[in-house]
């Protein structure tokens, strides 16, 4: 040990000949150089193109002071502060300052559908009916004891066939006989039975569960509905039909409470409450200041007119908002057409598939060409939809069915992947114990395995329709239209989606279009992108905390 | 039998009973999931006999020899429809696309598996996804709005649509599939490897580049394969930024056309049903579908082929 207390800095290993450590040393911040270099570049770019969107050089310098005194100073100070001391409170705030705004996304694309595709009265009838056939399959199960599997199937099926099909010809369906009803009700008050009544039912069991106790629950119900009749008298003061307000507010307010509720019952982290009050005052408040002080705000590619209008020759009056819905509207078919599919693909072959002989090489094959197919590029797919959806089932060129469904097998494999993962993490000990009460196996599957992955396969899911909402190369090849004026009214009329907007754009050359408008609907791709990486995480991370 | 008795004992649930129907629902559930398996290999043979059938239907009208070996690409004007030039095209993207990815993706890993701490990882690793996140067509915007001036800002030849700005930005999308299956791999080998190494007097930067790689060499390979396929297949970056020109010997300054452009412009171009140009676009698409295709199978094949298996 004499060496370890050698004079003049020489080390055990010798007296003359060190270790250079040069050369790693010149490694190691080479590779660090190499990968900062690539993400420095993308994050450059985005802050560009945010820049040319937003144009904040173009307010007040006043503008910028109050906002920077109401919301930016004080949200960093209290992030800072969450980043030194409180990590799981500045989750919990994080997650409901997200919340709200991510609700209002979601609410607006309900409320867009509702404007654009769906009359109020066919939402009316439809949803009042699923509700009565909810009520009659409840009933049926809850009076008549033990009844047999294949009633339960058959009284399900008829109900639900009732209620949205009826017997063509003969029995009309009890959606249609609503919707024809005299009840000569306005917008708002349909809304308020078909969208706020549902939620508030729903609230309702949701806290009457989690508190345990009807009462609560009835007080959530009827506070929820006191909420929706409360957005249609205000709706005159904020501008907004006051049907939308039904939808949006409560879509914000419902889920957001419920959180709040939850983080307060448990008296876990309240300290993170505080941040939403502070970033939302702060916001609102700057806001009135700034309105107050007279201080111009930055003159914006990016602001309400862009979103409103359609595409124009003249760039200051482009805007994106036909491609907006119809992005909504595709989304929501590759939702309704991938993610059951996916997860039910999933499912069978983690579940169910068998492992040996020749089943199990038939299931093998199954994996690795799914894995293949994750592979193929996207512009192939889009040549599938055009021979497949257009060709030979004659569907109309450019619709957005054929997007969603082609977009859909797009992505179908991801989400089978993704799902895969979430469902091999269930351990086994929850299967061998739901065997053990004597379940079958789809009661298995339903009842312990497919809650338990839900998370998981909802994080990776909401990945890829993230992927799915910037794909383009499909739609050119479908035929979407380059320019729409005005949004699709139905799901089989031809639309244009946001990528395949900016694309058109980005033939056009005049600089207003290059640096303005074309940067302001990359951005608002992005913003959309973005919150859905961010509900990603966010419910990654609740999922983490709680195993 | 005592059996008709049991099921009126009131402590006794009934788990014997409707065992036909259950059974029966049971396995009509099993079927069901197994036909939304099954639907990824209809998926699959969907898109084999759907390019197949028309490519062969354009082969009937122009000749293979005179697809794959013709030099000019004009689809409209003279009709003459080689290949050889798109091709050109995309190997070119690739190459180029594939001398930012595979050095800076492979230097991530390195990183990432190796030098980073935790807390680093924490943050560069989303960032990095962050890469794969952003949809292509805002990628060609970059190339096209951004990039392209400043090369010439910094005083690059190039054109308004141009093969270096186009190949720039396909090698950073890829970059992410590199660095996260690499370091997949660098990960995966074990730590007594690194002891034994350390032990024998190894400093970090001997254990990296000696031991940790050439131990996941398979899973590096495949990830650059399977990154050049997806280069490859890139459509949007080269149809926004790279320009509708197709060029035997293609010059990095100038405007090109890779396949995946060339299939774009045809389907964008009012095409009658019938036309020779029409059939193109199944016979490019088939073209590029087994090229991809089998890259992908042969990076599958590499990494299980070639895998160095410990313990």
């Amino acid at each position: 040990m004499a060496t370890e207390r050698s004079t003049d800095g020489e080390s055990w290993y010798g007296t003359d000949e060190g270790v250079n450590q040069l050369r790693g040393r010149l490694f190691e911040w080479g590779c660090l150089g190499a990968m900062l270099f690539g993400i420095a570049m993308v994050f450059a770019l985005l802050a560009y193109v945010a820049l040319d969107a937003i144009r904040p050089l173009t307010a007040d310098p006043g503008w910028h002071l109050v906002f920077f005194l109401t919301l930016v100073a004080p949200t960093t100070a209290l992030v800072g502060y969450y980043a030194r001391r409180d990590r799981q409170a500045g989750w919990v705030g994080a997650t409901a300052t997200a919340l709200p705004a991510f609700c209002l996304l979601v609410g607006s694309g309900v409320a867009l559908l509702l404007v654009e595709v769906v009359q109020p009265i066919e939402w009316f009838g439809t949803t009042l009916a699923l509700l009565v056939a909810a009520g009659i399959v409840y009933a049926h199960r809850r009076f008549r004891a033990r009844p047999a599997e294949f009633e339960r199937t058959l009284v399900a099926v008829a109900t639900l066939a009732f209620a949205v099909v009826g017997v063509p010809g003969a029995i009309p369906s009890l959606s249609r006989l609503l919707q024809n009803a005299p009840l000569a009700l306005n917008h708002a008050t349909m809304m308020l039975y078909s969208f706020a009544a549902p939620v508030a039912i729903l609230a309702g069991v949701v806290v009457a569960r989690r508190r345990e106790s009807r009462r609560d629950g009835g007080v959530a119900a009827v506070l929820t509905f006191v909420g929706g009749v409360l957005a249609v008298v205000t709706a005159p003061t904020v501008g907004i039909s006051d049907h939308l307000l039904v939808v949006v507010g409560l879509s914000v307010a419902v889920p957001t409470a419920l959180y709040v509720e939850a983080v307060v019952r448990r008296r876990d982290n309240l300290a993170g409450l505080a941040l939403p009050v502070v970033a939302y005052a702060g916001m609102f408040v700057g806001a009135a200041a700034v309105a107050a002080l007279g201080f111009a705000g930055p003159e914006a590619w990016l602001d309400w007119q862009f979103l409103t209008r359609a595409h124009s020759r003249f760039a200051e009056e482009a805007g994106i908002y036909p491609a907006l819905v119809g992005s909504i509207m595709m989304m929501l078919v590759v939702v309704v057409s991938a993610f059951p599919v996916g997860v039910a693909a999933a499912l069978y072959l983690e579940e169910y598939a068998p492992d040996g002989g020749t089943a199990g090489r038939v299931v093998g094959l199954i994996e690795t060409n799914i894995a293949n197919l994750a592979g193929v590029p996207s512009v192939v797919y889009g040549l599938l939809g055009l021979a497949l959806f257009i060709r030979y089932a004659d569907m109309n060129t450019g619709s957005v069915v054929v997007g969603g469904l082609t977009v859909g097998l797009l992505i179908l494999p991801i989400v089978i992947i993704s799902s895969q993962e979430a469902v091999r993490a269930v351990p086994d000990s929850m299967r061998r114990a739901s065997y053990g009460m004597g379940a079958t196996k789809w009661q298995t599957v339903r009842n312990v395995v497919l809650p338990e992955a839900l998370p998981g396969i909802l994080t990776g899911s909401i990945l890829a329709f993230g992927r799915a909402i910037g794909e383009t190369a499909p739609l050119l090849m479908i035929g979407a239209a380059a320019v729409v004026f005005s949004p699709p009214s139905s799901f089989t009329e031809k639309f244009s989606a946001m990528p395949r907007q900016i694309f058109a754009w980005s033939h056009e050359p005049a600089g207003e279009f290059r640096y303005g408008v074309l940067a302001a609907g990359v951005i608002t791709l992005l913003v959309v992108l973005l919150s859905m990486n961010a509900a990603a995480i966010l419910v990654r991370n609740k999922y983490q905390r709680r195993s | 039998m005592t059996n008709e008795s049991t099921n009126e004992d009131p402590t006794r649930p009934a788990f014997a009973g409707e065992n036909r129907t259950r059974t029966a629902k049971e396995s009509a559930i099993k079927w069901f999931l197994f036909a939304c398996a099954a639907l990824s290999v209809f998926v699959t043979l969907a898109i084999v006999a759907t390019l197949l059938f028309d490519a062969v239907e354009f082969f009937t009208r122009v000749s293979p020899v005179a697809f794959f070996t013709g030099t000019t690409w004009s689809p409209k004007i003279g009709e003459s429809f080689g290949v050889l030039p798109l091709v050109s095209n995309t190997l070119a993207v690739t190459v180029l696309s594939a001398l930012v990815a595979i050095p800076v993706g492979t230097a991530s890993a390195a990183y990432l598996s190796e030098y980073a701490t935790e807390r680093t990882r924490s943050v560069l690793k989303p960032a990095l996804e962050v890469l794969a996140g952003i949809p292509t067509v805002v990628y060609g915007f970059f190339a096209l709005v951004y990039v392209t001036p400043a090369l010439r800002a910094v005083g690059v030849p190039v054109g308004t649509f141009n093969l270096l700005s186009a190949s720039l930005m396909v090698g950073v999308m890829i970059i992410p599939m590199v660095s996260s299956l690499s370091e997949d791999a660098m990960s995966a080998v074990p730590d007594s490897l690194r002891q034994g190494a350390y032990g024998l007097g190894a400093t970090k930067f001997e254990v990296t580049t000696t031991v940790v790689i050439p131990a996941s060499i398979s899973g590096v390979f495949s990830s650059f394969i399977l990154a050049l396929s997806r280069a490859i297949g890139e459509t949007m970056i080269v149809v926004v930024a790279a320009g509708m020109s197709p060029q035997l010997v293609p010059s990095p300054f100038d405007s090109v056309q890779p396949m995946t452009s060339a299939m774009v412009q045809l389907s964008t171009s009012d095409l009658a049903g019938g036309t020779a140009a029409y059939y193109a676009l199944f016979a490019i698409g088939l073209t590029l579908f087994v090229i991809t295709f089998s890259m992908n199978v042969a990076s599958n094949w590499v990494a299980s082929r070639y895998r160095e298996e410990y313990e």
